[in-house]
């Protein structure tokens, strides 16, 4: 009937009474209707469930100290009696100080107020007492419609500060990331010096190809970002095409904007991932904004794509120096190495920046990166940064037919191990200057061939099959700080001979390259103060009357 | 020249004796009342009327014990009646403090029971006092 279900939708409802029975309160009693063991206090333990107790874990069950007077139960066993029997005492402890409580007439002082339990009539109170930022509704602000939005009296004196959203003529400046689960949220703005990285998935599908907008271009860069009083629109810095099988290619031209279409079953231009750059100045405006795009296609099959977002913040007119460490390397952070120009003769370059570094620091010194499929020589140069302290270890395989010929195969596999441009030198410390050339240390080449001693007289062919490198370092300076120092860095390449293979056979050997870092530091000799000295001397007319 | 004199030496010494203990009594209870505050939980509901009524006891003891000294010594009455049913209120605030504050230490009983005791010592004088005046 409805008038009980008002009823009991309008009582309150309220957590349990609490137990203030000094006799009945059991804190180990925790099987219902069972005895615990050693629990003296437990009403379901008979006489014989006593006797078995060695005991008691709860010895005694007090009131509140503060009161001049209270209660006590004291659980004992007498293990002297045959059998061991429980004793049960209530007594009345005393508080012998001058300050405890004699009377209260504050009746909730002497135990923790229940909480309010929520219904429907006090929950929006309850809401605004407790709830912050994360229950409450979507605030007014962040609403993505252009027509509630209303941008014009914002960018008045704005002046951006670390964290807050960049505004676009529409909302913010939008850097989609997985919320809850991996699926793309397109709700998450971007923070000012903020650096982001995120990954997420789409869901998309051949038919949709240009209905979907989170996968076009122009859903990236159309909207213009709001700088103090300028509006700054986001240029096309650079696009990369990703082909189906993984291959990347940087196009030439890249202010032409590609908008996703069908073509032969497959739809082309989609967005994989962007990369922001924000250039700012030390007053806190934006003054120019890039973005660059890996644009990449998919097929029928295809119900979810990857993208991968990243917004980064350059200061104008200063050129990043990424350190690896201040002073010495930080673990986690990419290893600085770099090489010498050519042409320069030895005095000219203690003047000039001796080395020339790669500008992103995740490429100074790479390994080769292990892909979903094995194949050497569809690898396509995927390689990963080597982080100070990470040991790694990377591979693939390598499909040998008879009708592959030694050098180009040679040549391609020192590629693979080494990369486009492997470095001569790494920084010893963190940040190391590219003008110190003495900061460096030289990589040392080392170069061992599995030989098999019997075929000596065959023209070999021998090609690299692994590339060891292994750095070491030491502990430099304080005792309490120790500085990461690169000392030696040797790259050892092991090259093996290949066999001419009959026509029509096939051989698969494994290409292997990693990193090791060993710590060859000596161990610490703590400096001692020297001992204190006396310096007791005599003055000179101490013995006057005789010397 | 005992015999003309009125006014009643003991009373005269009991209000004296009276002013010290209340200076420190009223400095004990304010102590303790931040003791309170710092140990237990003591809403403002229940600090703002104990706190108010300790300085309201201390106003009627000062202008109980000038009235009453006073009468004592010119030998008014009207006085002296004055300071007995101001005492009134002060034998309240005190039965105040001794049951119905929020917390009633065991220090509070036992300054309360001698401020009492004292003023019925002192309101048997003061009777007395009053009953020699009229007379």
């Amino acid at each position: 009937p409805p008038e009980t279900r008002a009823a009991a939708r309008a009582r309150p409802r309220s957590g349990p009474a609490p137990v203030t029975d000094v006799a009945k309160l059991c804190v180990c009693d925790l099987l219902v209707a069972q005895c615990d063991v050693n629990c003296c206090c437990d009403p379901d333990c008979s006489a014989a469930d006593f006797s078995l107790f060695t005991t008691c874990s709860v010895p005694i069950v007090t009131g509140d100290s503060h009161l001049c007077s209270q209660k006590a139960a004291i659980y004992s066993l007498d293990v002297e009696a045959n059998p061991p029997e429980r004793i049960f005492k209530l007594i009345d402890q005393v508080n012998p100080s001058v300050f405890c409580i004699h009377t209260t007439n504050y009746k909730q002082a002497l135990s923790l107020s229940s909480p309010e339990m929520p219904t429907s009539e006090n929950f929006d109170q309850l809401l605004k007492q407790f709830g912050s930022a994360s229950f409450s509704a979507e605030p007014d602000s962040w609403s993505m419609n252009t027509d509630a939005q209303n941008p014009s009296d914002e960018n008045e004196t704005y002046r951006y500060e670390y964290g807050v959203p960049i505004q676009t003529a529409d909302a913010f400046l939008r850097l989609p990331s997985p919320v809850v689960s991996s699926w793309c949220s397109d709700a998450n703005p971007a923070g000012f010096l903020v650096n982001q990285a995120t990954k997420c998935i789409r869901s998309v599908s051949v038919e949709k190809c240009g209905n979907i907008q989170a996968v076009s271009m122009l859903f990236y860069i159309n909207s213009s970002i709001l700088a103090f009083v300028l509006q700054v629109n986001i240029t096309v810095q650079s696009i990369v095409v990703q082909s189906l099988n993984g291959m990347r290619t940087l196009l030439n031209g890249s202010d032409v904007l590609r908008l996703p279409m069908i073509l032969d079953e497959l739809c082309i231009n989609i967005v994989l991932g962007v990369t922001y750059h924000i250039t700012y100045t030390d007053a806190g405006e934006i003054i120019e904004a890039a973005a660059s795009f890996v644009l990449g296609a998919i097929n029928k099959e295809a119900l979810s794509i990857q993208q991968s977002f990243e917004i980064s913040f350059t200061q104008v007119n200063t050129k990043p120096v990424p350190l690896s460490g201040n002073p010495g390397y930080v673990v986690g952070l990419p290893v600085r190495a770099g090489f010498r120009p050519q042409g320069y003769p030895f005095p000219i370059e203690i003047l000039f920046a001796a080395l020339v570094l790669n500008t992103n620091k995740y490429s100074q010194l790479t390994i080769l990166q292990s892909t979903s499929n094995q194949d050497c020589l569809a690898a396509q140069g995927a390689r990963t940064p080597i982080l100070f302290g990470y040991n790694m270890i990377s591979g693939c395989k390598l499909r040998i037919t008879a009708a592959m010929k030694c050098q180009p195969l040679t040549q391609t596999l020192l590629d693979l191990l080494k990369g486009q441009s492997f470095p001569e030198y790494v920084a010893s410390f963190g940040n190391s200057q590219a003008q110190d050339v003495l900061d460096w240390v030289p990589i040392t080449h080392l170069h061992i061939s599995e030989q098999r001693i019997h075929n000596t007289f065959q023209s070999s062919c021998q090609i690299p099959v692994s590339l060891e490198m292994e750095v070491k370092w030491t502990k430099y300076g304080s005792l309490v700080n120790p500085q990461a120092r690169i000392v030696n860095v040797t790259a050892t390449i092991t090259t093996t001979t290949l066999k001419q293979l009959p026509s029509g056979r096939e051989r698969t050997i494994p290409i292997t390259s990693s990193v090791v870092f060993t710590d060859i530091s000596s161990p610490a000799e703590p400096g001692y103060k020297a001992w204190p000295t006396i310096n007791a001397k005599l003055p000179f007319d101490f013995f006057f009357p005789f010397v | 020249n005992n015999s003309y004199q009125l006014s009643s030496v003991p009373l005269q010494i009991v209000f004296y004796v009276n002013g010290i203990y209340y200076i420190f009594y009223f400095l004990a209870t304010l102590a303790m009342i931040v003791y309170k505050c710092q140990v237990f939980s003591y809403p403002h509901k229940f600090l703002a009327p104990d706190l108010a009524l300790l300085f309201v006891m201390a106003i009627l003891e000062v202008l109980r014990l000038y009235l009453g000294s006073m009468g004592n010594l010119t030998e008014e009455e009207a006085p002296l009646v004055l300071s007995l049913v101001i005492m009134v209120g002060s034998v309240i605030l005190s039965v105040y403090f001794l049951v119905w504050q929020t917390y009633v230490l065991k220090a509070d009983v036992i300054i309360n029971a001698v401020l009492l005791f004292t003023y019925g010592i002192e309101s048997v004088l003061q009777v007395i006092a009053i009953a020699t005046f009229f007379g």
